[in-house]
This record gives C-alpha cells, sequence and structure tokens, in this order.
C-alpha cells in the first residue's frame, strides 16, 4: 500500500474514515513507522490541548445574568411554539426537570414558562435513554478500533450464515449497493444480556451499523439523535433494530425501509 | 446541560477577555432564544456554537466602525507580555500552572482561523461537518485549516520548549 496522505490520515485519526479505509491504514502503519509517527504527533497535539490549556467555564455571575435577561424576555416566543413539533411533548418533561439544570445550579424562582421553553428547545434531544446510549457506544467502539468488522463481505450468503455461528439472532441481511447501501459485512457485539448481530453497510462515506437482537428487553426508543449521531429503531419479526450512523434522518430511514420491506416480504 | 460551558469556553477563545466572553456569550443566548437563527442540522452544540461565532463577527465588525478601542490582537500582545515577564515562581505547584499558560499563549498566538478549528476540533470533539457548519466553510477546507493548525501549533509549541530551555540556566 502507498502512503496515505496527511489529510487521509488525520481524518483516519479523527475518526473520520469508514471502518474499511481504517482497517487498511491501521494495517499499513504496522510496517510504516513514517506515518505512525504522523498519526502519533496528532495525539500528542490532542492530549497537550485536552490536558493543558485553560478550561474556561461560565462564571455564576454570567449564570445569574443570563438567567435574568432570560427572565426579562417575552413568554413563549413564536418561532419555539410553532418551529419544531417537538416542542410540545417535551414541554413538561422540561418543566419538571427545570431551567436552572440547564443554567447550572440556580434557584429557579421566576422562571416560568419561557425558560421551560428554551430549556425544552435545548435539551430535545433525549440524552437519556440507555438503549440509545449502548447502541452509540458500541458503534464507536467499533469505529474507534480496528473491531469494526468480524466478517468482511459484500454477499449475504456470507454474512447471513456467519452470524448463525456468532450471534442469537438471524436478521435481515441484503446488500442494497443498487440503492447505495453496499453491504460491506457484520460482526457480533453483546448487547441487552445477549450476542447481538451487527450488519455493517457503507453509504457513500458513512459506515451504518445495524444492530439487532431478539425484542422484548427494553422499550426502544423511537429516533433519537445523541452527539451528531442519528439512532432509527424499528422492530420486526421478534426482532428488535437500530441503525445507527452520522448520515443525515433521510438516508438513515432509507435503509430502514428496505430492511422492513424485507422483512414484511419473508413474513408468511 | 454542557452546552452554556462549550458555548463560553468558545466564545472566550473568540473573545479573549472574561467581560467579552461574558457580553458574547449572552448575546448569542437571547439570540438563540429569540430564535433569530433557527436551528439547523440536528447538533444544538453546534447551533449554539455557530450563534456564538456570528455575534463575535458582528460585534468585531460593529468594534471596527465605531471606536477606537485596542483590536483583541493587541489585547493579546500586551497579556502575553505581561504573562512572560512574569519571574518564575517556587517550582512544583506553580510549574504546571506555567506550562498551561504557555500552552494558552501559543494558543493566542496562532492565526483566529487556526485557534477556532483547534477548539472545535479537540476541546469541544466536534466531527467535520459539525466543524463546517459552525464556520462556515466546505468540508475540504476544515480538513486542510486543520491540518494546517496543527502543523502550526506543534511548531510553535516546539518553539517555545527550546526559548524556555535556553532561557533556563
Amino acid at each position: 500500500m502507498q502512503h496515505p496522505d496527511r489529510l487521509h490520515l488525520q481524518a483516519y485519526f479523527d475518526g473520520e474514515v469508514d471502518a474499511v479505509a481504517a482497517a487498511g491504514i491501521e494495517q499499513h502503519m504496522q510496517q510504516c513507522g513514517q506515518c505512525r509517527s504522523v498519526v502519533q504527533d496528532f495525539d500528542s497535539t490532542r492530549t497537550a490541548l485536552r490536558e493543558r490549556l485553560s478550561d474556561y467555564r461560565a462564571s455564576d455571575t454570567l449564570r445569574a445574568k443570563l438567567s435574568g435577561a432570560l427572565d426579562r424576555e417575552p413568554r413563549s416566543p413564536s418561532t419555539f411554539a410553532s418551529g419544531n413539533p417537538t416542542l410540545a411533548g417535551d414541554t413538561a418533561r422540561a418543566r419538571w426537570l427545570g431551567w436552572q439544570f440547564w443554567i447550572g445550579g440556580l434557584t429557579g424562582g421566576g422562571l416560568g414558562a419561557a425558560a421551560a421553553a428554551l430549556f425544552a428547545f435545548m435539551i430535545w434531544i433525549p440524552r437519556s435513554d440507555p438503549v440509545a446510549g449502548d447502541l452509540l457506544s458500541a458503534h464507536m467502539r467499533s469505529l474507534m478500533s480496528a473491531h469494526s468488522i468480524d466478517v468482511l463481505s459484500t454477499d449475504r450468503h456470507t454474512v447471513k450464515p456467519w452470524f448463525a455461528g456468532h450471534a442469537d439472532v438471524s436478521p435481515e441481511v441484503a446488500d442494497f449497493e443498487a440503492q447505495g447501501y453496499k453491504l460491506i459485512g457484520g460482526r457480533a457485539d453483546y448487547l441487552e444480556h445477549q450476542r447481538a448481530a451487527v450488519t455493517v453497510y457503507q453509504h457513500g462515506a458513512h459506515t451504518v451499523d445495524v444492530f439487532s437482537w431478539a425484542a422484548g428487553a427494553r422499550a426502544l426508543p423511537k429516533d433519537v439523535t445523541l452527539d451528531g449521531y442519528h439512532l432509527a429503531c424499528w422492530t420486526a419479526r421478534d426482532l428488535d433494530y437500530c441503525a445507527v450512523s452520522d448520515t443525515g434522518w433521510d438516508e438513515l430511514h432509507g435503509l430502514e425501509r428496505l430492511l422492513q420491506d424485507l422483512s414484511a416480504r419473508d413474513t408468511p | 446541560m454542557p452546552h452554556l460551558d462549550a458555548a463560553y469556553r468558545f466564545a472566550r477563545w473568540l473573545a479573549r477577555t472574561a467581560e467579552d466572553a461574558d457580553d458574547l456569550v449572552q448575546d448569542a443566548i437571547l439570540r438563540a432564544y429569540r430564535g433569530f437563527d433557527g436551528l439547523r442540522g440536528s447538533n444544538v452544540k453546534a447551533w449554539l456554537l455557530t450563534i456564538v461565532r456570528n455575534c463575535h463577527a458582528t460585534s468585531i465588525r460593529q468594534r471596527l466602525r465605531v471606536s477606537t478601542t485596542p483590536l483583541p490582537d493587541e489585547d493579546e500582545a500586551q497579556d502575553g507580555y505581561a504573562l512572560v515577564a512574569e519571574g518564575p515562581g517556587p517550582e512544583g505547584a506553580t510549574l504546571q500552572a506555567d506550562e498551561r499558560r504557555s500552552l494558552d499563549l501559543v494558543m493566542q498566538s496562532l492565526p483566529h482561523e487556526y485557534r477556532e478549528i483547534l477548539i472545535l476540533r479537540e476541546i469541544e470533539d466536534m466531527d467535520y461537518r459539525q466543524i463546517a457548519q459552525v464556520t462556515g466553510v466546505p468540508m475540504g477546507t476544515v480538513m486542510s485549516r486543520l491540518a494546517r493548525a496543527r502543523a502550526a501549533l506543534k511548531k510553535l509549541w516546539l518553539q517555545q520548549h527550546e526559548d524556555s530551555a535556553r532561557a533556563a540556566p
């Protein structure tokens, strides 16, 4: 393999290349001290910044000033009320959690609906769903390590039987290259106290992990976004599925539809 | 919610003084609240930092127009001298503080675009797409700028280490 160029190495270091490309670079680096040291340089820059740079935090004075300023704002601004359908449902929860949680340890006296609305706006990404958190962690772990694919194959007739020996479930697997979702392989992961199957697709520059496990352990989240990653979950034929990626929603739902159609077709 | 601290950190590295950063964050939060800048994309932190950045750009433009107060660049130079001119403190506890300060100084001496992209990537842990959103440049520019910023930081950092090694008896 030729030396990957600097930007490519950097993209690898930043976790911006897909699993296959990452595996290629890792393989190359095993023999190439030059590329290894480039990546080590990136790493020492990052470590220095994260460990030694002054960490600035918003002062209590600023927090107090902010809460005062927001309190003076007219209530229920129209953009917030009408702009986002997810807001309404979250308002009750936001009220319950309270604005001071966001601002951090203030007494929330006099902070009414307006603050709650902003709070809802800032947290309408539900960060706390444990299933979603586990799935995202599994996805990130696979992207960070060399362990992204156990069985590297674009052939469903290779991937599906592989799951039979390595996972507790046998999910829908198909190559949707024509539709833009290229099957690149599968791996096993441990999730919900069972050996879950992970089918790995490539969509453009993005890797999509489709996790599947026996349904019913915990309630599945609906579509959620965590740390910039989208998670689309569904249940089909006694299996829970969750597709995780940093692609857009449309792309993720596209793959979900294809797999759902496949399950529907296979149902007798 | 970590976003307020993220907004503040980013503001602090853009504005450089604590007072300016306070004003900037307050500006940005109110703007976000009033919905002047509708949420684009799904990442709230990236969206909030975009607003912080826009507010900063606006305040710089206004300052240039209406007043003759020294620009942040000049402030930075003075801060830099003040910090460098300070004598060495007792060994031990201050050593770490010195190191921290010296990396701060290196960061402050970097061009604005480099400083900003390093904060977004290394401190805020944003991916290229989010950085492109916040800084308003294409992904390709994000990648090349980030590479240049890392190289510049490393060079200055090594230089400073050499300087301090020479200065030491």
